[in-house]
């Protein structure tokens, strides 16, 4: 069941077409306002559109159970409104209809120790810090068990240590089905070695095998000289 | 604390009848023939029911309209629900269908709610701040044809209307708070069935979404369900402000719990202030009652400006 966007256009992407495996995973990069988060909300059904088919179902024309196994966005930022709901209540919310499936039998005090915030579970969610809410998000969408989650920056605010246990995440744990990945950090793209989509005003410029991505000319021509690979590490010149 | 606070509003809501110009022995109450015995049976206990009923309404609408469109300012009235009751009683006063008042009330507000709804489906599943916009014009529409009723009106009339926006829980037996009974039963059964769907919104539009839950319809139907009670309430009472405001608010503070698990408190305690608020009206001793939305009002601002303060500490 593969996921399908054919030929998508709206004020900011042009001409999006391509697919995704189910089973395989990919990461998005582009520069800012390139049109990643707007990528992500027009696969999931957040801004409808019928380009997109994930087992040749629209999500935002689906309701419930269906919708919700079929893919997952975690933003960029937490956005709750209430001011007591808790950690532990967010993430129990992070359970389709509150259900854990039997073949995916993690629980909230599984996820809340692979993260390390086991401490947070009684606190109100508004006043978690900005690397506390992304692991929070992260932790949801352990949870939520989606076939395809997508992850808008998730290593935006995290610490060292939050960013190795992310890593393991990503490229080990099972917990997770197909996985999207926006990123600016291309050193976690290329550890990852998951294929590369990069955008560039709008369109898909590149898409491809993360090797190819990575090689030193390839990295020349997309980022004019900024980036190189230094002993087996992507590093920023600065 | 709790437990003190809800000792306290039910001695309050047992006590309510007893106290008003006339005092009513309890023994008097047990003969049906004397006067004190219809003074409590006809006219007591139906007010303070009706208070109970309509405090909780708006109570409970106040949360769920702040839940909905993501702002603490919002009250039941926000989206000109009320305004609209208020315009239409004011066209049957001045049309000279007084008896009518209620019914006409009642057509005023739902006849928003369908404008409203009808506006809305033109807007997307997340564009809660357009419709509360259209409710605000709406309200202003409605101000500025309310101005052309009193200007058309006798003195008498536009006394009526007058004493209308000011809200009055006055009311002679039981009929009406049958129906109040039935509209609190509806929103109340209305909001527990979509108690899940709530929690997902007091969180944001997106992750209520991705839980596969239907944005506009889950919206439409809270909205449509308060707004059908509101409408209830208010075509007895009048608008009476505040209450939608601060009682959800007070009761988050003393709770500090999420929102969906504060159904039957909000509800319950909204009927207490209300209530109580009725209680002081009627025992002030003035040579008429003080209008009930003054009072809350009165009650409510200074209280609720309070509980800003020390929340912020």
């Amino acid at each position: 069941m593969p996921i399908n966007i054919t030929d998508y256009t709206n004020n900011i992407l042009k001409n999006i077409s391509f697919s995704l495996e189910y089973g395989e995973d990919l990461i998005i990069l582009g520069a800012n306002g390139v049109g990643k988060t707007t990528l992500a909300k027009v696969l999931c059904g957040i801004f409808p559109s019928e380009a997109v088919r994930i087992d040749s179902i629209t999500p935002s024309k689906v309701y419930g159970e269906t919708r919700a196994r079929l893919i997952n966005y975690i933003p960029a930022k937490l956005d709750v409104f209430d001011e007591f709901i808790t950690v532990r209540e967010f993430l129990e919310l992070g359970l389709i209809r509150g259900v854990a499936r039997e073949q995916h039998p993690t629980t909230v005090d599984d996820v809340l120790q692979m993260l390390s915030i086991k401490h947070l579970a009684d606190k109100a969610c508004k006043l978690l810090s900005s690397g506390e809410s992304q692991l929070l998000l992260i932790a949801s969408a352990l949870l939520h068990d989606a076939k395809y989650t997508i992850f808008d920056e998730p290593t935006a605010n995290l610490d060292p240590k939050k960013m190795q246990i992310l890593f393991n995440i990503l490229k080990y744990d099972t917990l997770l089905q197909s996985k999207l990945i926006i990123t600016h950090n291309l050193d976690l793209a290329y550890k990852l070695g998951f294929n590369i989509l990069f955008l560039e005003d709008g369109s898909i410029k590149f898409h491809g095998s993360n090797a190819d991505f990575f090689k030193q000319t390839h990295l020349d021509t997309i980022y004019d000289g900024s980036v190189e690979k230094y002993q087996n590490n992507i590093v920023v010149k600065l | 604390m709790k437990k003190v606070i809800l000792l306290f509003a039910l001695v309050l809501l047992v006590i309510a009848p007893f106290f008003g110009q006339i005092d009513l022995p309890l023994s008097s109450l047990l003969e049906p023939d004397n006067m004190e015995h219809k003074v409590f049976f006809d006219i007591r206990l139906p007010r303070v029911l009706l208070a109970f009923f309509v405090g909780g309404i708006l109570a409970l609408g106040g949360l769920i309209f702040q839940t909905v469109f993501r702002n603490p300012m919002s009250t039941p009235f926000t989206l000109g629900v009320a305004s609209g009751a208020t315009l239409f009683t004011a066209i049957a006063i001045v049309l000279g269908f007084s008896a009518l008042s209620p019914l006409f009330a009642f057509g005023g507000a739902m006849m928003t709610v369908i404008i409203l709804f009808i506006v809305a489906s033109r807007f997307n599943a997340y564009d809660s701040t357009s419709l509360l916009l259209v409710g605000i014009a709406l309200s202003f529409f409605y101000a500025a044809a309310l101005m052309v009723m009193f200007y058309i009106s006798s003195l008498q009339e536009s006394y009526e209307i007058m004493r209308f926006t000011m809200g009055s829980l006055d009311i002679v037996g039981f009929e009406n708070i049958i129906i109040l009974t039935f509209a609190s039963a509806f929103l109340l059964t209305v909001i527990l069935r979509y108690r899940y769907e709530l929690k997902l919104l007091l969180t944001s539009y997106e992750f209520a979404y991705l839980k596969g839950i239907d944005v506009k319809k889950t919206n439409y139907i809270l909205l449509f369900a308060v707004s059908v009670a509101v409408g209830v309430a208010v075509s007895f009472t009048g608008p009476i402000g505040f209450v939608g405001l601060i009682i959800p608010h007070i009761l988050k503070n003393i709770y500090k719990q999420s929102a969906d698990k504060l159904i039957f408190p909000i509800f319950f305690y909204g009927g207490v202030f209300l209530v109580t608020s009725d209680l002081i009206a009627r025992n002030l001793g003035t040579a008429s009652d003080i209008p009930i939305g003054v009072l809350t009002s009165f009650l409510g601002a200074p209280f609720f400006i309070y509980l800003l303060i020390k929340g912020r500490k």
